[in-house]
């Protein structure tokens, strides 16, 4: 029996940021009450068949789950509870947005059984938050971490992005130092990825702003490396830091391919080498688990090589590496003969080059 | 039909001035077509012909005129070709200079002229498209009445297009065209000016019996290949083939020869009976076809080499004049190097590949036949891969051509300007009349073969005209010129070049492969060199990021699938010592400076 993970999503925004491609939904409000009680039925629909599994951590993310009244949520965590078999200490994170909450919401949700609070920060610095199209000022991502300390939250994590347009590497470094100065038990660094059917994809390839360029990308992931280590943040995921204890035990459940179950539109499932998911359009999903079927929109069963490469390129990005026995005669040697690849007792680890590379690496690796 | 009453002539002209187009007016003039049957351009049979509006198949047509036998031997029009042109000739008595009256008289036509002149043929000269309003028939008049020390007033002045003239010209062409002269008892001699191959009746020759006869099956012999075979059948082309019993001394035919490869009736070969009635010797002039250009041809990213190779043969069987031998090539896999006898016969031949055979290729630049001289050795090069080393032989010549270019005046500061800048001596400079001039050019075939006509189009607006004829090897300062890729040469990149040009030319391929070469997990140097000698040098910076930032729940089978993708991709590179490259990176390099050159 694995321990497995809940993963809640919540697809609602006030606005849509023109980088975001998740399945979030700006106006779609007056749906909340609506989606909360199908998200309930949902779990009672899909339990009987995890009763086995233990679960060990719940997400919700979005989107923006902190659109939602604290009663919701807190009866969410509640009916999760009620329906799995969720263990006591079991890992409950929500994602906020600086905006949504104050002291007095973020006690709430603390008081509802969400532990763990990550925080969509993304920048210190105005213009890159003006890039990324994010509302929030620099300045309520600081209030919003206090409020939540001042509300009792001692496991907060903080999502930065680096690499939009205009950003330099000094200004990506004062991001870092106003971060670590908060000291957050975790933060997760994300190179800005464009997405071809965003705004800022389209923009992108009409040449308005110009594609992230990939070598100060890697100069800038260098600079977390360097800044994150010295203030004491373990390196355990290619773009995730956090202080010794503080992983993100449902994050590694993914990336150590544990089951997981998800609720909500488009939420992703995965067991024994299936995975499959709900259907993505929020009025689809509320209307089929209103007449009480199951959501699911599609399914994969995975192909041993498909396995194979997912545990690979997996467990190379959380740095727990692979036995050098996985990989064929001759195909790590210039790896680690370029400094990508740490041989480490028979166990192959990127180095940070790798990590940069890691597709490279993967390809290489796996032939 | 007695001999004083047959006519062999040809029709001299630059392409597009209207050959075609006078030839369907004499198929209608003397009924050799049903008029239903009549279509435009009827004689060039070829699809390919047709499309590029020139005649590269010889063909001879059998007229009837006010009881004359009128035989119309069609010449090819590309200076690639000089050699079955001065054949062609060879097998008429006279020839029709046919001059656009608005373009003036084209280098080709010129050249063609002396061949004809040289070769002793009557001149009919005429101006063709004095309909048009842009023609100036005065003034060509004058420039061909010089040019052929005559009165102007002896200029027919014809329109092919609408017929006015054409009438007059075939009674010109009747009257002062002499009759073919040859002895009907001698043994049989035929002259070859041109073959080709049928799948269904194998090798048909078109021939000029210039003495004896030659019957409908008979077993002859060629000459020069000392093949022997028996043929079945003579016949005239009216211009549908029609068989005869047999060809007199004079007349002009085809002949199915019974052989089955090509080759062995190499136009400018002599036919005669096999046995004790065999001609003692050989029509003069024979010469075997020989390259002159040479380039790799490799089949597309994942095309048939075995393919490209039966296209080849089957190529090779209707064109004498092509020759190929296998090479590998690291970057561009399996695949041949063929030597054409110009730059316009290898874009036939590419193009019958690609559009007869269905076959996607690659050509390697081209390059001519260096000869390398070592004591008393000479090397003969058409590869650069076959250079050897500096430092390891005496000299090296190349094969120089007497170029001719006739140009407005006003371009023809721009034309010496371009042949000065392509190692060019100047002859002389002539003019025509005093807009045109003539200007003659000691050249490197090496600098022709290489986008030389296209400058001399665009730096002339279009008006300047190209001719050439080998000239013989001269010494010359050429060195081989290496292109490496983290110190492996990438051998599709190596040329032949004179030194004062090499270093342009590495400088050019660093450039454009350092555009081209994807970042690989360390710095790539791209280097252009001589032997051991540096002389260019570009970088691609490793690659410094790979990688997909955020991966979790959702996006696991996506990313999983962008790497597959990944995956299929690096599949398809090559492999140039560490650095992998897409082959698309080395076919885009190459074919940068073919795409300049396609109109």
């Amino acid at each position: 029996m694995d321990a497995a993970g809940i993963y809640v999503h919540v697809p609602f925004c006030l606005t849509r940021c023109g980088y975001c491609d998740f399945n979030a939904y700006a106006g779609l409000d007056h749906l909340a009450s609506r989606y909360v009680a199908a998200l309930l039925r949902e779990a009672e629909l899909a339990a009987p068949s995890w009763e086995d599994e233990e679960v060990v951590s719940v997400f919700l993310g979005g989107g923006t789950p902190t659109t939602l009244e604290v009663a919701d949520l807190k009866a969410l965590l509640a009916r999760v509870r009620s329906v799995f078999a969720v263990t006591p200490d079991a890992e409950a994170t929500i994602e906020a947005n600086p905006d949504t909450v104050d002291e007095q919401k973020l006690a709430g949700l603390l008081e509802a059984g969400y532990g763990r609070l990550s925080m969509g920060a993304q920048s210190f610095d105005r213009t890159v938050l003006a890039a990324l199209e994010r509302v929030h000022r620099p300045e309520s991502v600081v209030a919003a971490f206090r409020a939540a300390r001042a509300a009792g939250y001692d496991n907060v994590n903080l999502d930065l992005i680096y690499g939009a347009a205009g950003e330099s590497v000094e200004s990506w470094e004062r991001t870092l130092e106003e971060a670590i100065a908060l000291s957050p038990e975790h933060v997760s660094a994300y190179a800005l990825t464009i997405e071809p059917a965003t705004p800022l994809g389209r923009q992108v390839s009409r040449g308005d702003t110009p594609a992230p360029d990939p070598d100060l990308q890697a100069e800038m992931f260098e600079t977390a490396c360097g800044l994150l280590g010295d203030a004491g943040y373990g390196h355990y995921e290619i773009s995730n830091w956090a202080k010794p204890g503080y992983e993100c035990r449902h994050n590694l459940g993914y990336w150590e391919r544990r089951p997981y179950v998800g609720l909500g539109a488009g939420a992703h499932g995965y067991r024994d080498g299936r995975r499959w998911w709900n259907v993505r359009p929020p009025e689809e999903y509320l209307s089929t688990v209103e007449r009480g079927e199951l959501p699911v929109g599609g399914s994969e069963e995975l192909e041993p090589a498909d396995a194979y490469l997912e545990e690979v390129f997996l467990r190379l990005r959380i740095l727990q590496g692979i036995p050098a026995s996985w990989v064929e005669d001759g195909r790590a040697e210039p790896y680690l003969r370029n400094g990508l690849l740490l041989d480490d007792d028979g166990n192959l680890i990127p180095t940070e080059r790798g990590m940069l590379l890691l597709n490279e690496l993967v390809l290489g690796l796996t032939g | 039909m007695d001999v004083a009453h047959i006519r062999n002539f040809c029709i001299v002209a630059h392409i597009d001035h209207g050959k075609s187009t006078l030839a369907d007016r004499l198929l209608e003039l003397t009924h050799a077509v049903a008029d239903r049957d009549m279509r435009a351009q009827y004689l060039d049979r070829m699809d390919l012909e047709r499309e590029r509006g020139i005649t590269i198949k010889a063909q001879a047509v059998r007229l009837t005129h006010d009881g004359y036998e009128l035989n119309l031997i069609d010449t090819p029009g590309h200076v690639d070709f000089t050699y079955e042109v001065s054949r062609s000739l060879e097998a008429c008595e006279g020839a029709i200079l046919l001059v656009d009256a608005a373009q003036g008289l084209e280098a080709q036509t010129l050249a063609n002229f002396h061949l004809a002149r040289d070769a002793g043929l009557t001149i009919v000269p005429a101006l063709n498209k004095i309909d048009l309003p842009a023609a100036e028939p005065d003034q060509r008049a004058k420039e061909l009445a010089d040019l052929l020390d005559r009165d102007p007033d002896d200029i027919l002045r014809i329109s092919a297009k609408t017929g006015e003239g054409v009438e007059e010209l075939l009674k010109a062409v009747i009257e002062q065209v002499p009759p073919p002269a040859g002895d009907p008892t001698a043994s049989l001699r035929a002259l070859v000016f041109d073959s080709m191959f049928d799948a269904y009746r194998g090798v048909i020759t078109y021939v000029r019996v210039k003495d004896g006869e030659l019957p409908s099956r008979a077993r002859i012999r060629l000459m020069a290949t000392g093949a022997e075979s028996e043929a079945e059948e003579a016949g005239v082309m009216a211009p549908e083939p029609l068989p005869v019993d047999v060809l007199g001394p004079g007349e002009v035919g085809y002949l199915v020869t019974g052989l089955k490869d090509v080759h062995l009736a190499k136009v400018g070969d002599t036919i005669t009976m096999a046995g004790k009635h065999a001609a003692e010797e050989a029509l003069p002039g024979y010469r075997e076809p020989k390259p002159m250009v040479w380039s790799g041809l490799f089949p597309n990213e994942g095309g048939d080499y075995s393919e490209l190779r039966e296209a080849l043969d089957r190529l090779k069987l209707s064109d004498s004049a092509l020759s190929f031998e296998p090479e590998v090539s690291q970057a561009l896999g399996f695949g041949f190097r063929a030597g054409f006898l110009g730059l316009l016969h290898m874009d036939i031949v590419k193009e019958r590949l690609e559009r007869e055979f269905d076959l996607e290729l690659i050509a390697t630049q081209p390059n001519v036949e260096f000869h390398v001289i070592e004591g008393d050795e000479t090397i003969v090069v058409h590869n650069p891969a076959e250079m050897p080393l500096p430092g390891t032989y005496d000299r090296v010549e190349e094969p120089i051509v007497f170029a001719t270019v006739i140009t407005p005046k006003e371009y023809l500061g721009a034309v010496l300007d371009l042949c000065q800048s392509r190692r060019g001596e100047l002859v002389d400079t002539t003019f025509l009349t005093p807009e045109r001039a003539e200007v003659h050019y000691m050249l490197p075939l090496a600098e022709i073969v290489f986008d030389f006509f296209d400058q001399l189009k665009s730096s002339t607006r279009g008006y300047a005209s190209l001719d050439y004829e080998p000239w013989g090897y001269q010494e010359s300062d050429v060195v081989r010129v290496d292109v490496l890729l983290h110190g492996e040469p990438v051998d599709a990149f190596s040329t032949i070049v004179h030194r004062s040009k090499a270093y342009a030319y590495g400088k050019k391929m660093t450039e454009r492969l350092r555009e081209l070469i994807p970042r690989q997990m360390f710095d790539v140097a791209i280097q252009a060199a001589i032997g051991s000698k540096i002389i260019a040098r570009e970088t691609v910076k490793a690659k410094r990021k790979d990688v997909l930032a955020k991966c979790y729940g959702g996006d696991i089978t996506r990313k999983r699938k962008l790497l597959e993708e990944q995956k299929k991709g690096k599949a398809r590179l090559r492999k140039v010592g560490r650095v992998d490259v897409p082959q698309e990176a080395f076919i885009a390099a190459l074919r940068a400076d073919q795409g300049a050159k396609k109109k």
